[in-house]
Formats: C-alpha cells, sequence, structure tokens
C-alpha cells in the first residue's frame, strides 16, 4: 500500500515539527552551560568511578561540563585550604569529618538546610550519616557513603607462611602471637606501624572508654593513654611484629600506592572499609579485611559507622543550585550508585542501597557485610572534632616517629604529645 | 680557551716525567670525577627508557630494551596531557624574559647613563634589595595578589618582572652599559637626542651580550621555579611543569616510575638544550658576575 | 629677568622662581625619573610596602578571612620559648649551611686546581662539572635523588658492591639532611667555575718569582694562590650560604612538604611556608620571615667586618 503524503500536510507538519523542535532546542540551551568544578581526594579508581557519575550526570542535563581533580588525602587540605582563602574554591569539593567543624566555622562550606527537599533530595537517607554531615544543628555536608576502618589483609602471605587469617577476635596480643610465624618467610612484618595512625589510636582508645575528643571539642585522654599507646607499640617493634620506622616512613602522603601492604613490607594495613577496591586495584596479592585489632581480648566498641566523606558546596560559587543539584544526583541516581559501588563506602539512600546489594561483587559484598555486621565492635559515632584536629593528627605521627626512630622514649613523647596536642587546640580557638 | 690554560701551566721544578705522571693523575681523578658526577644524570635517562619493572631491578646503565612506554604514560599520566604543563611553563619564562629584559635595561640605562637627584640614594637602594631574602615580602605580596584577583593566574609570577623587581640584572646591566664608551651618548645629545633615543637606537643593540646572558638566566630560573607556581597556581589548567611533576610523584608516586622519570628528562630538556648552545654566555655571566647558577 | 625693585622681589619671590625651578628639575631629572618609573613602582610596591606590612603582620595573628588581630610581641615570644620546630628548623638549616657550603667550596676549588693546569679538554670537564649545577635546582632532580637515595635505591645498590649495606637514607631521620647536603654539594659547578676565573686572574709572574725561590707546589698554593683567592673564596662563601639558606624545593620534593622523618627535613623556609600556607598563620609566618632576615643581615654584616682580618684585596 502506499503511503501518499499530501504534500501540503507533509510541509506544514514538518515545519510543525521544526519550529517544536527549535522550541524544544531552546530549552535546553536555557539550561546553559554549567561547568563545575570538582575536587576530591582518592587514587585513580576513585577518580575513575567519579568522572564516570559526572558523564552520566552531562547526559542527563546537555550543557553540563566539569572540572575534575583529585589528590592524596595529604595534599588535598593545603591545597583546599589555599583556593578556599584565595576565593576561588572549587564549587564541588570533598569534605572529611576532621575538617568539618573547621570549615563550617571559617565559612567555608555552603548550609545545605533549604535546599532539602527542593534540589536536594534525601527522603531515604540514613539519618545518622545525615547527622554526621551537621554542625551546630546545620547541614554542611552530604555523605557519599558509610564507612568503618578496618584493616587490609594480604591473604597471600598468609596462607603462604602457614598462618591463620585474622579473625575479628584478633587482639594486639594475637598478632604478637602469629607475628614470627609470618616473618620468617621474607622478612614481611605482620603489622604495619600504627602508632602514627590517628584513627589506629581512636579506635584504641574508644575500647578503653576514651576518645579522641569529647563533645566541647577537649581532648578526650589524658598523658597517661599515650604513654601506654607508645609503650605498646615500641614493644611491638622490638619483637618485630610492626614494621620497622624507616619503612614506615615511606608511608607520607596517605597515598595507597605507598602503604606498607602495597610496598610489601607488612600483612596488613591500617585503612578504611570502603578503601578494598583502591587497595586491591594496586596490590597484585589477595586482599581481605578485618576489624581493627582489640586492645585486649574481648574488648569492643572501638569501630563506629562514620561517613566516609562527604560532598560539600563552594558557598562563593556562582553555581551553588547547580552543585547541590550535582550532589543530590550523585547520592540518589541508581545507574550512578552502580558505577560508585562501594568505593567511597556503603550508599546512603536506601533505594540506592538496595538496588546495589545484589550486583556487588565478593570483595564488595564483603564491604558492606563489613559495616552492617560490626556487632560488638561498634559504638556510638564520635563528635566531630574541633577545629585544627588536622594538625593534631599530623603532630601524633611526627612524635610516633620520634619514638620509632629512637629519639625519644614512650613516657617523654606520650607526655610531649599531650601538651602539643593542647597547644595546637588552644591556637586554633584563639584565632576565632 | 685551551691556549689560555696551557699559558698559565705552573712552571715548576719539577721533571717532565713527574709532570707527565702529575697530569695523567689529575686526569683520572677528573674522569673518575666527571662519571660520578654525571651518573645520576645518565642513570635518569636510561630509567625512563625502560619497561617498568626492569626499571630498579638491572643493574646496567644501558637499557636491555628501549621503551617509550615512561614517555606515553608519563605524558597522559596526569588529568591533562604535559602539552598543557609544557606550554604554560615556555609562556611564563617567556614572558619573564620579555619583562626583565625591557625593566631592567631601563632602569640600569637611567643609573648608568643619566644624571638625577637622588641617584646614588636609589642605586643604594637597589642593591640594597638584592640581600633581602623573599620571605620578607612573600606574605603581603601574596596577600596584595589575593586581594586583586590575581592568584591562580600567571600574573604574579611575571608581572614583577615588568616592575624590574630582579634587582640582579639591573646590577649585571649597569655594570655592563658602565663599559660602553660615553662618546656614543655625547654624540647622539649633540645630535639632539632625547634620553629614550640613545636608550632604544645606540645602547641598546650595543648590549645584545649583556642582554642574552640576562635573557637565558631569567628563562633558567623561571622555568626551574617551583615555589612561585606552588603558591599562586592552584587550577590544574595553570600548572607549570614544576608543579606538574610534584603532582605526578605524589599521586602516581609507586606505579608509574618510568612516566615519573620520562616526564623529568623532558623538563630538563630546554635547559640542557640551553647549556648546549649558550654555554659561553652562562659561564662568562657567572665568571664575572658570580651568578648562582 | 627683567630688573625688579627690592621690594617687588620681596613682594612675589616664589612667583618668580617657582616656574623655571620645577620646569628646570624635570628637564633634568626627568628622564631618569621615567625611566626608572616600573622599577619605582615595584620597588615602592612590590618590596617597601611588602616589607613594611610584613614587619605589622608579624605582631598579628592573620588567617586571611578575618582582618588582621593584633596580638603584639606574642608570635616571636612563642617562636622562641614554645616553639621547638622552630628550633628544629633553625638546626636544620644551620647544619645544612655549615655542611655544604664548606663541602661545594672544596670540591669547586679542588677541581678548578686541578683544571687549572691547563689541560687538554678542559672545556669539556668545566661542562661537564657545570651540568649539574646548573640542572639541580629543579623538581626533576630533586625527585630523581629520591629515587637514588630510597632504602633499596642506586646509592645502595653501589655500596653493596663494595658489601656495605645502606641505611634507608631519605627514610631514616639520621640521614635524610645528608642526602640534601649531598645533592646541595653536587652542585659545586657554579662556584668552581668563579674559583677557574679567580686562578686565572693570578699573575703569571708571582708563581715563577715563587718557583724561582726554591718553593714547592703546595707552598706556592698556601703563600701565593691562597691568599690571592681570598676575595672569590670570600664572595663564593657570601653567595652560596646565602642560597642555602633559600633553599626549598629539594626539601619539599624529597620529604613531601612534610619535613619528615621526624621534621630532619624541615628547612626554615618549609617551615615558614608550612605555616603559611597549610595552616594559615600569616602573622607567625610574617614573624618567621623577619627572624630570617634578621639572620641574614646579622650574618652578612659579620662577614663583611670579619673579612678585612683575611681577604686579600690587591692594592
Amino acid at each position: 500500500m502506499t503511503i501518499s503524503i499530501d504534500r501540503r500536510k507533509f510541509l506544514m507538519g514538518s515545519t510543525a515539527l521544526a519550529a517544536a523542535g527549535a522550541m524544544g532546542g531552546l530549552s535546553p540551551a536555557q539550561a546553559a552551560d554549567v561547568h563545575l568544578r570538582l575536587y576530591w581526594w582518592g587514587g585513580q579508581a576513585r577518580a575513575d568511578r567519579t568522572n564516570a557519575v559526572s558523564d552520566l550526570y552531562a547526559k542527563a542535563n546537555p550543557g553540563f561540563t566539569y572540572d575534575k581533580e583529585f589528590n592524596a588525602f595529604n595534599d588535598y587540605w593545603p591545597k583546599l585550604g589555599t583556593q578556599v582563602a584565595g576565593g576561588n574554591a572549587p564549587d564541588v569539593f570533598q569534605m572529611d569529618y576532621r575538617y568539618i567543624v573547621e570549615y563550617a566555622k571559617r565559612g567555608a562550606v555552603q548550609a545545605l538546610d533549604e535546599f532539602i527537599g527542593k534540589s536536594l533530595n534525601l527522603d531515604d537517607f540514613d539519618k545518622d550519616q545525615i547527622e554526621g554531615g551537621k554542625v551546630d544543628g546545620k547541614l554542611y555536608a552530604i555523605s557519599l557513603g558509610a564507612n568503618s576502618v578496618a584493616m587490609m589483609v594480604n591473604t597471600n602471605a598468609f596462607q603462604a607462611a602457614g598462618v591463620d587469617l585474622p579473625t575479628r577476635d584478633w587482639s594486639y596480643d594475637d598478632y604478637k602471637a602469629n607475628a614470627e610465624k609470618l616473618s620468617s618467610k621474607g622478612g614481611m612484618k605482620i603489622l604495619a606501624d600504627g602508632s602514627g595512625n590517628e584513627p589506629a589510636l581512636e579506635n584504641w582508645l574508644r575500647q578503653r572508654g576514651k576518645a579522641l575528643y569529647t563533645a566541647d571539642g577537649k581532648i578526650g585522654w589524658t598523658a597517661d593513654d599515650l604513654i601506654e599507646w607508645f609503650k605498646m607499640w615500641a614493644d611491638l617493634r622490638t619483637a618485630g611484629v610492626c614494621v620497622g620506622p624507616d619503612d614506615q616512613a615511606l608511608d607520607a602522603t596517605a597515598a595507597i600506592d605507598t602503604t606498607m601492604i602495597t610496598l610489601g613490607k607488612a600483612a596488613t594495613t591500617y585503612a578504611n572499609s570502603n578503601q578494598l577496591i583502591g587497595f586491591q586495584a594496586v596490590n597484585k596479592n589477595t586482599l581481605t579485611m578485618i576489624n581493627f585489632p582489640r586492645a585486649k581480648a574481648g574488648a569492643g566498641g572501638g569501630h563506629y559507622r562514620k561517613p566516609s566523606q562527604f560532598w560539600s558546596v563552594n558557598p562563593k560559587s556562582a553555581l551553588v543550585e547547580e552543585a547541590v543539584k550535582y550532589v543530590s544526583f550523585f547520592v540518589n541516581d541508581v545507574p550512578s550508585g552502580l558505577v560508585l559501588g562501594v568505593e567511597r563506602g556503603i550508599p546512603c539512600a536506601k533505594h540506592v542501597r538496595d538496588a546495589l546489594a545484589p550486583t556487588l561483587s565478593a570483595p564488595d559484598q564483603l564491604s558492606l557485610n563489613f559495616v552492617s555486621n560490626l556487632g560488638d565492635l561498634l559504638s556510638a559515632l564520635p563528635p566531630s572534632p574541633p577545629a585544627a584536629a588536622g594538625e593534631v593528627s599530623t603532630q601524633l605521627t611526627t612524635k610516633s616517629q620520634e619514638v620509632a626512630f629512637g629519639q625519644s622514649s614512650p613516657e617523654d613523647a606520650g607526655a610531649a604529645f599531650a601538651k602539643e596536642a593542647q597547644d595546637i587546640l588552644d591556637r586554633a580557638a584563639k584565632k576565632s | 680557551m685551551t691556549a689560555e690554560a696551557q699559558g698559565l701551566t705552573v712552571v715548576t721544578g719539577t721533571t717532565p716525567w713527574r709532570r707527565r705522571l702529575g697530569s695523567v693523575v689529575a686526569h683520572v681523578l677528573l674522569i673518575g670525577a666527571s662519571i660520578l658526577m654525571l651518573y645520576p644524570l645518565l642513570w635518569l635517562l636510561s630509567a625512563s627508557f625502560r619497561p617498568e619493572n626492569e626499571i630498579f631491578t638491572s643493574s646496567s646503565i644501558i637499557p636491555s630494551s628501549v621503551s617509550p612506554h615512561g614517555y606515553i604514560s608519563g605524558w597522559f599520566g596526569l588529568s591533562r596531557s604535559f602539552d598543557t604543563f609544557f606550554l604554560n611553563s615556555l609562556t611564563i619564562s617567556l614572558l619573564c624574559v620579555a619583562g626583565n629584559l625591557a625593566a631592567c635595561s631601563l632602569t640600569a640605562f637611567a643609573f648608568a647613563r643619566l644624571e638625577f637627584k637622588g641617584k646614588n640614594f636609589w642605586f643604594a637602594m637597589m642593591l640594597g634589595t638584592l640581600m633581602l631574602p623573599y620571605q620578607v615580602t612573600l606574605i603581603p605580596q601574596y596577600v596584595l595578589f589575593l586581594k586583586i584577583g590575581w592568584v591562580n593566574t600567571f600574573l604574579p609570577l611575571v608581572v614583577p618582572k615588568f616592575l624590574a623587581a630582579d634587582s640582579f640584572f639591573i646590577f649585571l646591566m649597569v655594570q655592563f652599559f658602565r663599559g660602553l664608551p660615553k662618546e656614543l651618548d655625547e654624540a647622539a645629545m649633540m645630535d639632539g637626542c632625547s634620553p629614550w633615543r640613545i636608550y632604544y637606537k645606540i645602547l641598546l643593540p650595543l648590549s645584545l651580550p649583556v642582554l642574552t646572558t640576562a635573557g637565558i638566566f631569567t628563562f633558567i630560573f623561571t622555568w626551574d621555579d617551583f615555589f612561585g607556581p606552588l603558591i599562586y597556581l592552584s587550577d590544574i589548567k595553570t600548572y607549570t611543569v614544576t608543579i606538574a611533576l610534584r603532582t605526578f610523584v605524589d599521586s602516581t608516586a609507586e606505579s608509574n616510575w618510568g612516566g615519573l622519570f620520562a616526564m623529568s628528562i623532558l623538563s630538563l630538556v630546554p635547559i640542557f638544550v640551553i647549556f648546549l648552545f649558550f654555554q659561553r654566555y652562562l659561564i662568562e655571566g657567572i665568571a664575572t658576575t658570580g651568578m648562582k647558577r | 629677568m627683567t630688573a625688579r625693585s627690592a621690594s617687588d622681589e620681596r613682594a612675589m619671590p616664589a612667583r618668580a622662581v617657582t616656574p623655571s625651578y620645577w620646569s628646570r628639575a624635570w628637564t633634568e631629572n626627568g628622564p631618569g625619573y621615567l625611566f626608572l618609573l616600573p622599577w619605582f613602582i615595584g620597588f615602592f610596591g612590590l618590596t617597601i610596602a611588602p616589607i613594611l606590612s610584613s614587619l605589622y603582620l608579624s605582631f598579628t595573628n592573620f588567617d586571611m578571612l578575618t582582618a588582621p588581630q593584633w596580638v603584639g610581641m606574642d608570635n616571636y615570644v612563642r617562636m622562641f620559648t614554645h616553639d621547638p620546630k622552630f628550633s628544629q628548623s633553625m638546626r636544620v638549616t644551620l647544619l645544612f649551611v655549615a655542611f655544604s657550603v664548606p663541602l661545594k667550596l672544596s670540591f669547586a676549588l679542588g677541581v678548578a686546581l686541578l683544571l687549572n693546569r691547563g689541560m687538554k679538554g678542559l672545556p669539556i670537564y668545566r661542562a661537564v662539572f657545570y651540568l649539574p649545577s646548573l640542572l639541580g635546582a629543579s623538581v626533576a632532580i630533586a625527585v630523581l635523588w629520591r629515587t637514588l637515595f630510597a632504602g633499596d635505591g642506586l646509592v645502595n645498590k653501589g655500596l653493596a658492591i663494595f658489601g656495605i649495606v645502606g641505611p634507608a637514607w631519605i627514610s631514616n631521620p639520621r640521614f635524610s639532611l645528608w642526602t640534601l647536603v649531598a645533592l646541595a654539594v653536587w652542585q659545586f659547578g657554579s662556584p668552581m667555575i668563579i674559583f677557574l676565573a679567580g686562578l686565572r686572574q693570578i699573575p703569571q709572574d708571582l708563581y715563577e718569582a715563587a718557583s724561582l725561590d726554591g718553593a714547592n707546589k703546595w707552598r706556592i698554593f698556601w703563600k701565593v694562590t691562597l691568599p690571592l683567592l681570598t676575595p672569590v673564596v670570600f664572595f663564593n662563601a657570601i653567595i652560596q650560604t646565602i642560597e642555602g639558606f633559600k633553599s626549598f624545593t629539594p626539601a619539599f620534593i624529597i620529604s613531601g612538604g612534610t619535613g619528615n622523618p621526624v621534621n630532619s627535613t624541615l628547612f626554615y623556609t618549609l617551615y615558614l611556608y608550612q605555616e603559611a600556607f597549610s595552616f594559615f598563620r600569616m602573622g607567625y609566618a610574617s614573624a618567621l620571615a623577619w627572624v630570617l632576615l634578621a639572620i641574614v643581615a646579622v650574618f652578612t654584616g659579620v662577614s663583611f667586618l670579619t673579612s678585612r682580618f683575611w681577604v686579600h684585596y690587591d692594592s
């Protein structure tokens, strides 16, 4: 059957179509060319996923382009600080629990409460994750995933030495007991030197009923606690349980590449539960995850479900609304959630989590289960640390190196660090 | 050169045999020292061409297989390819050369050839700034550039050159100008030339040697400048090669040594080229004025 | 000028003198000042104003987000009584300078003397020794150095040939600073060139006279060469010391910006940078800068004063 198209009708139709097309073409153009600057910390694995999500966003929002920049964690903060001070901070940047109070107080992050329910969708978002992003009751950052601290474990090394893999009950004594057998094969130590690792210290303090910081921003531990901490590690060091100072010092920037497990110096290393993917990407050995060691047998309560990192928005950005839209998309869009997986932590929006769970690979399931099943290892989320907490953390690393290299005894270092930490907090408080 | 050097041979009472031995010993020492001095550079060069797994394991300096892998992966190793960074470095360096040559020669001309009240005072002030550590002016300069919105652009790195901030080159040029005969100026003035014409038409053309020296050193200093770009450039689009290299080290440290070394070699190439072609200027520049490089 | 009565002159001296005074001043000084205009802008805007401003800031707390807060001498008091990082960075910097400068100059002088015998290949040797000096300040070389001195780096491989087990130079606080000293000394090429030029200026007849008197090589060196070289030694020493105080890039790259391990590579410049740009304590950093200025000024002053006792200028 031939379809005869009335010429006139065709012309009219096509003109109408064209007009409609032109009109339709106008609206995306009005949505205008949005260019957002994104900045985060992490490794290549995270970068690839983040860029993929940004591309998905670009598909849904024609005219959207973005700048993507990332650094290792330690370099990230000085650079971000410079940009904030210079008035040219990125539009959307990653924020950490350790710094959020400081940045909120400096007016460097946008308050997001007014956007909830509008461009920011937090309908089925985990409540405790939302709380984690609040300072003084106002929401400043959106959690990108829940995680908890975890030890990365090199299964091949344990198997080769004939040592059982660490279990959730292992305490530091258990690691010590198994150290010699593991090191006998090739000199790899069983533990990295965690004396300068703030999360390790925090976990240990919490198990003893202390904390890094109290709710009113004061130090939650005493010099005696730190003396015992440094003593414990000095003991582990001389017993050959943990990595020596020369090697540990190689881990300067907290980049995954230079951690002790990746460098083959230790069979375990302190990390976060969402980093299994990142670690596995650069490690030839098969990795698994276990909790941080117990302070002693049966001690618990060290862990907590932390917002692994947040997206914050630059209040001085010209595109605050657009930035918030991007953030909302990032945490709510299901295809994006599938791309991101659990690399940044367990997604906080329930619908994303539910969509994600069945698709997870074995290691990712591990991450998910790990965070969900902390059991007696878990206790409440600590208050967000006060301003200059980041500097205290750096000072801890330096102090721990002093002890490790024999420049200072654990007693002196513990007492000195208590004074120094207080001094840092006082200095920061005086400024504001 | 050799002739001069031979002329300086110390005449002592040693026999020719002992002198020959001394000479051989000297040569041996020098050759040994040369190898030691250059070995790091040669190692870097060879490592840049090695496949990744061989870089730290093989002990010879000649790579067993030459692979451009390092250069390719390094070039694209950051979120922007290195042509951006080389272009930025080149732009900044050339602008700084232009600024320095223009501003310092103007200033030097005034000090060397013109008379005006307070000249000695200002000259002493200018010399005084030579000894000033840059840290003293660093922070207020930064705050100033911050307030006028120049941070994260090339401007803080380039504009000071156009304001004759490099007293050293002013000094260098003053010394040179003083060496030019004053009769030229006087003759020109009798012909009714303005100071500007004297500067532009007479002095500048004769100053090619000192301008070349100053230009070369400015280029090298700027190309290698790390601190300036470190504090003023935060957007990866604007990075110079120095900052890009540092970012490379930090972000892909253990996983792409080949790329890192390859880009390092490339960053040294312009300086090496200058070294090959302008060695005379470099050496004379240092010898006569004691420039730090 | 037209003749004026005494009263006229008294009545209008200013008007009569001013125009020609100013226009004369302009024609005399104008060109000079015009040519100096760029320099004046730079000198006042980028040197004098910042110097005064940083002096002011050194008495404040200033984080760039809010206005500076006056704190009087607090920063300086803290620096000298309360700040272990300050004394550490001083120690590190002074150690660095104290070792790298004499070593550098010794090598420079030694090789210059060797080369000064007048030999074939002088230009080549000179170029070879100079090249590290030219390339040495770059980020690329600092990166290379970090790799060479790592625990499993080239240096240790080289030592292993002699059966020596080298430490992990870069990550051990006892040795990390020495890698930086080594890097500085590696760049002895440019002071060497200055020494060569200085040696060349020593008149031949002095050598001949000395050898005719029966002096051997060593005595010639001590009695003739070295005394005549003292101006060059002095010059090199000052330049290299000031350069040493300004050193930043190698320490930054090798320690990753931290000055670690245990602040063993915390050069003063690096500490200042951290205070200013990592912790945004601009007031304190300004105070640090002024202390550095004071030190450099005292050092230069003392050097020039004492130079009278050992530097021989020909007269």
